[in-house]
């Protein structure tokens, strides 16, 4: 193996990099959401999370991060991803169109205290942003982890906490989200480890 | 590590939301740039054995192979990606041939609950695979015993093997039914799933172009 065969892999890797960089520079904005999280599952709130696509499988990783954490004592939360449950979905998406596949879930098991999290890596999918729309109508925290050109269409949802990973490649915007969901979870628990923190909203 | 040897300042007094905050910001930002940071140790370490192992991927597609994946937990949900990614690429990239082990919850629970654990996705393997098809398992601790098994019995069918672990490698690190072996080396099991959906997104990248 030459120097020249390992250009492919030097060159996928590079251009990861400053997607990647980027997510640094939402780094208050991702602190934010944690805060808003964190009341909601003081509240009593679940977490709700959906995707389409390779995001269907971001939305129960998230899911299962918050009910089964992998670091050893810190607090288990409620959330479910509205991915699982394929009979559901296909049910839903034949017969009333796939932008209701989330929603209609939402309706029947958020609770106002709830927290949805929609993820899409190609920019605008409809079933997601259906989800969101739904969400914001239930009065749920809403928050959108999107890619390309997603993030205006996410907005426009009402959504209150989005963050787009600026690339048209769906596998570098999917490797940011995973990165970013990842310090939702954990950094949840550092607001939810001091109540006081909890009490209080921010300043905008 | 305890979330107080972390902050400690946060714990010295009443708690102050802004200082939170601020902490919660610098953790994030630190956290963006260790990935960044691990992927481009991946990079140098893997530059040559990635394009061995998406020939060999390439070669069995070729030839009419498929693709399994497997794995548990986080890394169940990283199986499914790895399926869907070759399977369901979208515009632009040739689709192939792909099934996750772990989306077909009557057989998983049914082996779980008849059998052991331990045969969820080895007993799977023995019902489909044929000789050339593709095995790919992950486990971020590299000790799943299930996912060893899987290897075992996909090895043993003639399965070209691919692994997927984190830490060093546990024991999929010595494992000789594993045959492409891609351990990424932090301690943080979100970094190593991190690091790992960037190196199979690679892999299907060479794959992609050495099937032309």
């Amino acid at each position: 193996m030459t120097a020249l065969d390992a250009g492919p892999v030097r060159s996928a890797f590079a251009r990861r990099v400053p997607a990647g960089e980027a997510l640094a520079d939402d780094a208050e904005a991702v602190a934010r959401a944690c805060h808003d999280m964190a009341r909601r599952f003081a509240a009593g709130g679940k977490l709700i999370v959906f995707g389409s696509g390779s995001a269907a499988t971001d939305a129960q990783h998230l899911a299962v991060e918050f009910v089964h954490p992998v670091i050893v004592g810190k607090r288990a939360f409620p959330a479910i991803s509205l991915t699982g449950d394929v009979a559901t979905l296909t049910g839903v998406a034949s017969r009333e169109g796939v932008h209701e596949v989330f929603a209609r879930q939402l309706r029947l098991l958020a609770d106002p205290d709830d927290i949805a999290l929609g993820l899409c890596t190609v920019g605008a999918c409809p079933m997601v942003l259906g989800g969101l729309r739904a969400a914001r109508d239930l009065g749920l925290l809403t928050l959108a982890l999107m890619g390309g050109d997603g993030g205006a269409a996410a907005r426009a949802t009402g959504a209150e906490h989005v963050f787009v990973v600026h690339s048209d490649d769906p596998r570098v915007v999917k490797e940011v989200h995973v990165t970013t969901y990842h310090v939702l979870w954990e950094l949840v628990h550092v607001f939810f480890e001091h109540p006081g923190a909890l009490d209080v909203g921010l300043p905008a | 590590m305890t979330v107080e040897s972390l902050y400690p300042f946060l714990y010295e007094g009443r708690t102050d939301v802004n200082a939170v905050l601020a902490e919660v910001s610098r953790s994030t930002a630190e956290k963006a740039h260790e990935i960044v940071a691990l992927r481009e140790h991946i990079a140098t370490t893997y530059a040559d054995r990635l394009p061995v192992c998406a020939a060999a991927l390439a070669a069995s597609f070729g030839n009419g192979g498929r693709l399994f994946t497997f794995g548990n937990g986080g890394s169940s949900t990283d199986a499914q990606a790895v399926a869907q990614l070759f399977l369901d690429p979208g515009p632009g990239a040739r689709a192939l041939p792909a099934i996750a082990l772990t989306t077909d919850v009557a057989v998983v629970t049914a082996l779980a609950n008849d059998v052991g654990f331990e045969v969820v996705f080895a007993r799977q393997i023995a019902a489909f695979a044929r000789p050339g098809d593709i095995a790919v398992g992950l486990s971020t601790s590299g000790g799943s015993a299930n996912v060893l098994r899987a290897f075992e019995e996909a090895r043993q069918r003639g399965m070209v093997t691919v692994g997927f672990a984190g830490y060093d490698g546990g024991r999929m690190a010595t494992a000789d039914a594993i045959e492409h072996l891609f351990v990424i080396p932090s301690s943080s099991v979100h970094r190593i799933q991190e690091a790992q959906t960037t190196t199979y997104h690679v892999l299907w990248e060479l794959t992609q172009q050495a099937l032309g």
